[in-house]
């Protein structure tokens, strides 16, 4: 039992970070959530309050790290270009090395790199920046987040919508790789 | 004890800022998705790897990528530095930030941007 650096690096990507900030996220909402004054006494939202920050931080950290090893390091393999000759409207074996390639030879397959990773790839970059931006709320507040009720609601807003945009990605990045592998 | 509308927080300025710069990000990206689409010069501008080196067989995306990243945090120092130290009205900056975010959203939709592309 092995992997190949190609696996090794996809899992990463992928099972590692991706998911990481994904899971993440339903301990970030809670945390935001129950941030409010009327909830919780000084005490427990300076005992609450470091989670948050290390949590928000650390998915922020993870979303970009999740781009960037999947635009440089994981992205290059599923686009690699078949050497001049090889067949590419047939989804034979030799083809399978080009991921992008084998999805576009089938009829059954090419929505798969047409709207899948065509949106994956895209969408992906909205999630680092609306995950920092949720981070800088809670690093600049902090405790003080509890007495600014718009401040937390447009964080969670934000939250949200990093979730979304790393669902949609993780969730055809999970998909594609079940149909062509990069490995 | 304070009641919540007697405690001093800080300004709000920074805040907003990032918001605001997040949302530029975000729709900087929707817009070069859709201009890769329309102009195959600015698709092979957009190839950062091949042109500055930056990457290897990343393609047009390298371009989007950067360039949005970059987009994001300009931004984000400009109005950083408009709003350090005030209190403004957050909830029409909030609105114009989410309304940037859903253009990022959108443009990068493949049967939206691919309205765009070259029948």
């Amino acid at each position: 039992m092995q992997l190949s650096d190609r696996e090794l690096w996809t899992l990463i990507h992928g099972m590692g970070l991706g998911a990481l900030f994904l899971l993440a996220f339903g301990g970030g909402v809670a945390g935001l959530w129950s941030l409010r004054s009327k909830l919780l006494t000084e005490e427990g939202l300076a005992e609450r309050t470091p989670r948050l920050l290390i949590g928000t931080t650390v998915m922020a950290v993870v979303s970009w790290l999740t781009v960037i090893v999947g635009t440089w390091v994981v992205y290059p393999w599923y686009r690699a270009t078949p050497p001049e000759g090889l067949d590419l409207t047939v989804q034979g074996d030799a083809l399978r090395e080009f991921p992008r390639y084998w999805l576009l030879a089938g009829e059954k397959t090419e929505e798969w790199h047409k709207f899948g990773m065509e949106w994956k790839e895209h969408v992906a970059f909205l999630a680092p920046f609306l995950a920092t931006a949720v981070a800088v709320g809670v690093l600049y507040y902090g405790a003080q987040l509890a007495h600014r009720g718009e401040i937390r609601r447009a964080l969670l807003i934000f939250f949200t919508l990093a979730f979304a945009a790393a669902g949609v990605a993780g969730l055809f990045g999970a998909l594609i790789t079940k149909a062509a592998p990069v490995a | 004890m304070q009641s919540p509308n007697t405690i001093q927080t800080k300004p709000n300025g920074p805040v907003a800022a990032v918001f605001l710069a997040a949302g530029i990000g975000s729709l900087v990206m929707g817009i070069l998705v859709v201009l890769n689409e329309v102009s195959t010069e600015i698709s092979s501008f957009l190839k950062f790897d091949a042109n500055f080196g930056l990457g290897s067989g990343v393609g047009p995306l390298s371009g989007k990528a950067i360039l949005a990243v970059l987009a994001f945090f300009a931004s984000w120092l400009i109005l950083g530095l408009l709003f350090r130290g005030r209190e403004v009205k957050f909830g029409p900056i909030l609105t114009i930030a989410l309304v940037l975010v859903a253009g990022g959203f959108l443009l990068t939709f493949p049967p939206v941007f691919g309205i765009f592309a070259p029948a």
